[in-house]
């Protein structure tokens, strides 16, 4: 610590942070000390909590984009584009939540949560290799524990587990990846690595593919990249329903940030050793993985008949389409990141709300297949509207927003003279729009067995669809291009000391 | 000059590690002389034999108390450096050695409401 230390200029650096630990201190005696009648309004004060906590970011910070707390966190717009992000999902799955009779009337889901969230928003700043991994764990451990938080189901205590296994053999070779990178160059600060790395290593590029590799293999996880997908279907299907609305929206979030920020801080295009670009590499590596996460995804989820599973290979597909942006960043990364960004903003309100539907239906019926929602818009038309605009979105037809994520993210693959990806990408959503539609023609066309049940929506899950539905067409029509110009603002923050 | 030569002697050291412990296994399974009886073969050093089903199930407040010991275990760690080092911090210093106190004290706290302190 220098002498001239002043707290009050590092302060504002962690402000959404220092909050959501005070929440969680709040909701945490609001468990012990509530009564057991007043369990519900947790949820209630931790949506709301959570969604003033994520306007702080734009309204208070230092007054300059630099590293604070002696490197450890960045301040950026990029960064607090993502917290706001990661904390409103946050936000929504507590308000989801407050409905489901498994998890909702628990205290310490809304606790670990909000501790999970704190770990999300500091990856997402994490300008150091120390930093990076704590809060991955922060991030990690709590979303291991909601995955199996219904003890008494065996599918969720399965999930926990299988995520836990996974999750931990990818932190340990990721980990293992930050010491390659310490060990050769003494440095652990993101942006200072690069410039330590011909002194290091002189020619040899070996070390530095080797570290690559095993960070690639930590952030796939979190983004359930293929080959490291195995999880996902799993831990989807078993987690509770909000639990499997925040895993795939702010942690996925949270580790495409950070995966923006290493590949580019610490493997930047002026970086040679011994005529080797490392960015080309990383390039074409993320490029070959964005085809095949793409492909996979999207062909093993034509065959799904539970939802929650559909969505699970859905979200691997859209892994893939965010991969692309992520190759793209090769040329004009500016463009790139910002469709990144803007992918994952509108992702996180469309998935959201998808599984906002999902969880409503399956408390109704307690059903998760898909042909069990057959007459789904005669037994609550807002409903089955509001999932509609969700899937609509993820299949990318306007006028919702999934449409304008992919057409930045493509239009950034095309830009970086990456045409055969585009194509590759444009086909593959082709392919998405079979399974997509199938679910859409289900609610609306079809009859099942529950066709005469009505189901009634309650005042918490009303707003979660009303406000993920108009903030998905939102961002698909008027929004896009102010949000999308925001992101480029914040891209250009990235990289800019 | 390759870099990779100066770190050379990890690998020697890894492949000198794994002969190392072999060799006197080896040397032992060959020239050793094998007189097994009962009491010889018996578990001694890690542990002792066991008794009934290996595969019952524990009692989980083993694992609430593993837990909250490994938390204040932990937390000597934590606040070692800082107490020893008590003289010379600044007020900052001091007040965020107060708030993980706090927080873990929080976490007592709400370990003990929730009875997981208690065995039965």
């Amino acid at each position: 610590m220098e002498a001239s230390f002043d707290f009050w200029t590092h302060l504002p650096a962690v402000i959404p942070e220092l909050l959501l630990t005070v929440l969680a201190v709040v909701v945490l005696l609001l468990d012990l000390y509530g009564g057991k009648e007043n369990r519900r309004n947790i949820a209630f004060v931790s949506a709301i909590g959570l969604a003033a906590i994520a306007v702080t970011p734009l309204i208070w910070g230092p007054s300059e984009q630099q590293v604070f707390w002696g490197g450890m966190v960045r301040y950026d717009l990029i960064a607090q584009i993502f917290k706001v992000m990661i904390i409103i999902g946050a936000s929504i799955t507590c308000l989801m939540a407050a409905d489901d009779s498994e998890v909702g009337h628990k205290g310490e889901f809304y606790l670990i949560v909000i501790v999970a969230t704190l770990g999300a928003s500091l990856i997402a700043a994490a300008a150091d290799l120390i930093m990076v991994f704590v809060g991955l764990e922060t991030l990690s451990i709590p979303l291991y524990i909601l995955a199996a938080f219904r003890r008494d189901d065996e599918r969720s205590s399965e999930s926990g587990m299988k995520y836990f296994l996974f999750g931990a053999f990818s932190s340990g070779v990721m980990l293992y990846g930050f010491s390659l990178l310490y060990g050769f160059t003494g440095e652990t600060n993101i942006y200072t690595l690069s410039q330590a790395f011909p002194a290091a290593v002189a020619d040899n590029p070996l070390p530095l593919i080797g570290a690559l590799l095993m960070l690639l293999v930590g952030f796939g996880f979190k983004v359930s990249m293929v080959p490291f997908h195995f999880w996902t279907p799993d831990v989807y299907e078993g987690a509770p329903t909000p639990v499997t609305a925040y895993v795939s929206v702010a942690s996925k979030a949270a580790s495409f940030a950070l995966l923006v920020r290493v590949l580019l801080a610490v493997f930047p295009v002026t970086l040679v050793i011994g005529q080797e670009n490392l960015q080309t590499l990383w390039v074409n590596l993320v490029s070959v993985l964005a085809i095949v996460t793409m492909t996979i995804g999207n062909v093993l989820a034509l065959r799904q008949t539970n939802i929650k599973r559909l969505l699970a290979y859905s979200s691997i597909a859209q892994a893939g389409y965010v991969l692309v942006g992520v190759a793209a960043m090769q040329s004009q990364s500016d463009y790139s990141v910002a469709s990144v960004a803007f992918y994952l903003l509108m992702y996180t309100f469309t998935n959201l709300g998808a599984f906002a539907g999902v969880l409503i239906f399956s408390e109704t019926t307690g059903s998760e297949n898909i042909k069990d929602m057959g007459g789904l818009s005669r037994r609550n038309p807002w409903l089955a509207l509001g999932m509609t605009i969700a899937i609509l979105s993820l299949a990318g037809i306007p006028p919702a927003a999934g449409f304008f994520g992919k057409f930045y993210l493509f239009t950034a693959a095309v830009n970086a003279n990456m045409v055969l990806l585009a194509i590759i990408a444009v086909l593959n959503a082709i392919v998405a729009l079979y399974y997509y539609l199938i679910v859409i023609k289900v609610m609306y066309v079809d009859r099942s067995q529950y066709d005469s049940q009505s189901i009634a929506l309650s005042r918490s899950t009303l707003w979660v669809i009303g406000l993920t539905s108009i903030a998905v067409l939102l961002l698909g029509t008027f929004g896009a291009q102010p949000f999308f110009d925001w992101a480029a603002q914040g891209a250009q923050a990235l990289l800019a000391l | 000059m390759n870099v990779l030569n100066e770190w050379a002697f990890v690998g020697i050291f890894i492949a000198i590690a794994w002969v190392f412990p072999a060799l006197p296994i080896i040397i032992a399974r060959f020239f050793g002389p094998k007189k097994p009886n009962a009491i010889k073969l018996m578990t001694y050093e890690s542990g002792v034999e066991t008794v009934g089903d290996t595969w019952v199930q524990f009692k989980i407040q083993y694992y609430l108390y593993g837990l909250v010991f490994l938390i204040f275990d932990v937390e000597m760690v934590f606040l070692f450096p800082w107490a020893v080092a008590y003289n010379e911090l600044n007020f900052f210093a001091f007040g965020a050695g107060l708030l993980f106190i706090f927080l873990l004290t929080d976490a007592l706290i709400y370990a003990w409401r929730k009875n997981a302190l208690e065995w039965s």
